[in-house]
């Protein structure tokens, strides 16, 4: 769906680019988040009404509005609940077809009632399976974000 | 609810670039509503714009647009979310009492930026977005797998849902010619490119310009402006949460709600039955039939059964081009024209209760619903 502008064409296209970068305040759940995977753990909050776990933490739970600051730690592994393959990747400037599989997962790790969009790797496409146990995978340098998640791979092989 | 009605409308004939300005686009469009309601522009007392900053690349984008907007020096206002959220802010304006006629449009020019790239902006900045995957084209695969997973379908199945909105869209004057496919097959659809599995480029639809816009009145001068007024009789707004590990993505939360509260103000009790025509804004082919189940016009897994009909989106819906900030409100168009027995080529004989959708999110996470009638 994206188009690019066509610099033959009889028209005058301006730029008027200026770059501004912005800071997210995390919040106190996200930041402890960040810590956790700064260690190489996960690190999910509970209602403090309904018990519900969320990963990636949030700090109020809508259902109940009520406060979910209570910190849990997770484990490692989890389930497959969604997946999709895409050869896109859509960057800040483009979508461009990188002509190489890359596996998208929701998974949902095991005590958390919520799933996070991460990478599924170490698998071919035609072997996923929804509700299959997945494991994570840490990257090499670990910098206390989410991109510490290397991606989920299948327990014990496929 | 008081009655408020639609009394005036106009959509620019999209394209994948109009080579336009998007001022020169916006007033074609509200001087087209204007002359298409017999107004001037001293009639109207309020302009409600629908234009998102960040498809933009202007903050307060609507200050550009005040001229070509019909809004100088007059009371106006904008929605950052879907032209059919902008028709709300309209629709309340007016029924607060304050103000008699409401000019509501919808605009902007994707040929001018990467939709897709800035859709970024709309993933949570301390989790989805320095991941990176979560897109226009991911939610949709994770969707559809969901819902064909849920209910047992094929691929094929959403390629014929596909097939049937180009081929609805070659019958829409106002769709645009790449989108309009008299004789595509569900072959050539399970054929294209993969966008992202099992979403099929064709099941996608084609980014386009586009600037739509309507009038509003309350009853007392809609009567007076047309012999043909189409009445708002319901109307239902809900948000679920961005997450999409916590939504059930083979149906649509959001849009049960809203469209049982818009049924619940128009008194509609059995919309399978009451309601002819549907024109909702799907972000895929899969989503539409996802939408026109939680609005209650099929069982859960059953949308497919609607395209037997011909009542769920016969403009071809989003599928006849993708106008960001615009869709919903030319869904409402599309539902005003079906009403008043004026859809060009795709008009359903003896439509008069319609609904029409607009949205916004990953995975349809808010909805809106409208509920349109016409007659007294």
């Amino acid at each position: 769906m994206t188009l690019n502008i066509d610099e033959e064409q009889d028209v005058s296209v301006t730029k008027g680019m200026i770059r501004a970068e912005f800071n997210f305040w995390v919040g106190i759940v996200m930041d402890k988040f960040y810590d956790g995977l700064q260690e190489k753990k996960f690190i999910g909050t509970k209602c403090s009404k309904c018990g519900k776990v969320f990963l990636p933490p949030r700090n109020r739970c809508g259902d109940c509005f009520a406060k979910a600051e209570d910190f849990i730690d997770l484990p490692e592994t989890g389930i497959l609940k969604n997946f999709t393959v895409t050869t896109y990747k859509i960057s800040e400037r483009k979508t461009r077809n990188v002509k190489k599989d890359q596996i998208v997962g929701l998974v949902q790790i095991d005590g958390a009632d919520s799933a996070m969009v991460v990478p599924v790797i170490n698998i071919n496409p035609e072997d996923l399976k929804i509700g299959m146990k997945l494991k994570v995978v840490w990257a090499k340098n670990i910098k206390g974000d989410p991109n510490d998640i290397a991606g989920f791979e299948p327990i014990g092989g496929v | 609810m008081d009655k408020v009605a639609i009394v005036g409308f106009y959509q620019v004939k999209p394209g994948l670039d109009l080579m336009m300005s998007p001022y020169e686009m916006l007033f074609e469009a509200t001087r087209g509503a204007l002359d298409h309601a017999g107004l001037k522009r001293d009639d109207l007392s309020t302009v409600i714009g629908c234009n998102n900053d960040y498809y933009d690349g202007k903050t307060i984008s609507n200050c550009f647009k005040v001229e070509a907007g019909g809004a100088y020096m007059k009371d106006e206002s904008k929605v950052e979310m879907d032209g059919a959220h902008a028709v709300m802010y309209g629709l309340m304006r007016i029924l607060s009492g304050n103000h008699k006629l409401a000019m509501v449009y919808g605009i902007s020019a994707p040929s001018c930026f990467p939709y897709e790239s800035v859709r970024i902006l709309e993933t949570d900045p301390t989790f989805d977005r320095p991941i990176n995957l979560l897109n226009g084209y991911t939610a949709g695969g994770m969707q559809m797998r969901a819902y064909l997973n849920a209910f047992g379908l094929s691929e094929e199945d959403i390629a014929k849902v596909a097939v049937y909105n180009l081929k609805n869209a070659a019958k829409n004057p106002l769709a645009i010619p790449e989108a309009q496919k008299t004789n595509i097959t569900v072959d050539e659809v399970l054929n294209s490119e993969m966008l992202s599995a099992p979403l099929k480029k064709l099941m996608y639809p084609i980014l386009c310009d586009g600037v739509t816009a309507l009038i509003l009145a309350p009853e007392r001068q809609a009567r007076k402006i047309t012999d043909k007024p189409v009445w708002i009789t319901g109307v239902g707004h809900f948000n679920d949460t961005y997450y999409l590990g916590d939504r059930d993505l083979s149906s649509c939360s959001s849009m049960e709600k809203a469209a049982e509260k818009a049924y619940k103000i128009a008194g509609i009790n059995n919309p399978k039955s009451e309601i002819n025509v549907a024109e909702l804004f799907g972000h895929t082919a899969c989503e539409d039939l996802i939408l026109a189940e939680a609005a209650g016009l099929a069982d859960k897994g059953k949308g497919l059964s609607l395209i037997d009909t011909g009542k769920l989106n016969p403009s071809g819906g989003t599928m006849a081009g993708y106008t960001p900030a615009a869709n919903g409100l030319t869904r409402i168009v599309e539902a005003v024209k079906q009403i008043r027995g004026e859809a060009e080529g795709h008009q359903i004989s003896g439509a008069n209760k319609a609904i029409a959708s607009g949205q916004v999110g990953f995975c349809a996470q808010n909805n809106i619903v409208y509920v349109l009638e016409g007659g007294e």
